[in-house]
């Protein structure tokens, strides 16, 4: 037990980082349905995100891709990435998205699905 | 060699190949297959061939004649991508009721580790590899103490609920793990056994981050309710029964670190006379150290980023 100890106080003088990024919340709310197209897709990580390689995408039931091109990090909460989208029809639609931690540069992949109920 | 030797051989090996690892950048996740992370549990070795130390488990069983009370550690580095190897040991306590406490090392052990077979989309994993407890490394004072040496060639096993229907939505986080193995030790004299274990999760991160937001909050949502068991099932003939576990708990994540506490309720009368109890701390080393672990020491792993999921 001493000689695991042992090493593992070494490591931590040799480097400490932060971890990666993982989803915290997200708008629309994962698998929620909402009666109302939403304007912009957000989600909230763990951890700051570096906008290099940082990216969402929305597509619908059939697998096309509905998104606009440009994802943005926010410039004041770092921590939140957005992805406008067009006026969604009433269906089930998949975020994708993918997040490269800005500390590290540690990448994190992940998806989920939201209803829009549609009139 | 005595076992004092071969345990600083066996330790500047490992300090050894964690300096050379270090020279390499590559980064490497620890268990995930698609969305689901597979956290490492307790009593089932998760199927990963990734970088994992758990320091300390500590493990308290009440037997009839003597309490004993177990202290282990365990750390697995990634050596190629998709192969792994591990050592760990445990320092046992007993204490005897009417007579001294007994203390000392278990036999030393060491894992070897293969990712066989993954399908990411269906959050299957397929894993082989064998344990190895070196006979004579142990405590002579402990009575035991194993002259001899057991090989335990093992099949892992890991596969997420991801495809049921909507309808069933929130069984989704569901998972199971399973370690089936085969003690072949290398003395005629005792019995051969079958050893099986396996783990029921239900994980709340991927309940929040890929079914439905429920609204759970921290630090509850990074809660995983688990059940495990743990069977030993000798396979000579006039072979005593089946002895085991069954272990129900809970297991928190953090961002660099795991804790889990299960209770353990023995199976039958061989295999313990009253509830046992066991807490572990699992660090994600290659979250607190990335320049030293999360990459194989040699070779690349291209493919192996990370999924959310924890």
């Amino acid at each position: 037990m001493r000689t695991f100890l042992t090493i593992l106080f070494t490591l931590a003088s040799l480097s400490l980082a932060q971890a990666h990024a993982f989803l915290d919340h997200a708008e629309p709310k994962v698998g929620s349905t909402v009666q109302v197209s939403p304007a912009v897709i957000k989600i909230w990580f763990t951890m700051q995100l570096n906008p290099d390689g940082s990216m969402i995408q929305v597509l619908d039931s059939k697998g096309v891709k509905v998104s606009r091109s440009q994802v943005k990090i926010d410039p004041i909460d770092g921590k939140l990435m957005t992805v406008s989208v067009p006026k969604l029809g009433a269906g089930s639609y998949r975020v994708v998205w993918t997040a490269v931690c800005h500390c590290c540069g540690d990448t994190t992949r992940g998806d989920f699905t939201f209803t829009v109920a549609g009139p | 060699m005595n076992y004092f030797q071969f345990r600083k051989i066996a330790m500047a090996a490992l300090l050894a190949a964690l300096a050379l690892n270090s020279l390499t950048t590559k980064l490497q996740a620890h268990g995930l297959e698609g969305d689901r992370f597979f956290p490492p549990t307790p009593l089932t070795d998760d199927p990963f061939a990734v970088d994992e130390l758990s320091l300390p488990e500590i493990q308290y069983n009440p037997a009839s004649a003597s309490r004993e009370t177990d202290i282990s550690g365990s750390l697995s580095k990634e050596i190629f991508p998709k192969f792994a190897l591990s050592i760990s040991d445990t320092y046992v306590n007993l204490n005897p009721k009417g007579g001294p406490a007994q203390d000392g090392w278990s036999p030393l052990s060491f894992n070897a580790k293969y990712q066989l077979w993954e399908i990411p989309e269906h959050e299957f994993i397929l894993s082989i590899g064998s344990d190895f407890t070196l006979g004579g490394t142990g405590s002579k004072a402990l009575p035991s103490y194993q002259y001899y040496t057991t090989y335990t060639p093992n099949l892992y096993l890991g596969k997420g609920f991801n495809e049921l229907p909507d309808s069933l939505k929130f069984f989704r986080p569901l998972a199971i793990t399973t370690v089936t193995g085969y003690d072949l030790y290398a003395n005629a004299a005792s019995s051969n056994a079958l050893e099986w274990s396996g783990s029921l999760q239900y994980s709340i991160p991927y309940l929040q981050e890929h079914v439905e937001d429920v609204g759970i909050p921290r630090p509850f949502r990074d809660i995983i309710p688990l059940v495990e068991f743990q069977m030993t099932t000798p396979t000579n003939k006039n072979a005593v029964p089946t002895t085991g576990s069954i272990d129900p708990g809970i297991l928190w994540e953090g961002k660099y670190c795991q804790i889990s506490g299960e209770v353990s309720i023995p199976i039958n009368n061989r295999s313990g006379p009253a509830v046992g109890g066991l807490i572990q701390v699992q660090l994600f080393i290659d979250d607190l150290f990335p320049k030293i672990f999360g990459h194989p020491i040699f070779g690349s792993d291209d493919n192996n980023e990370t999924t959310s999921g924890k």
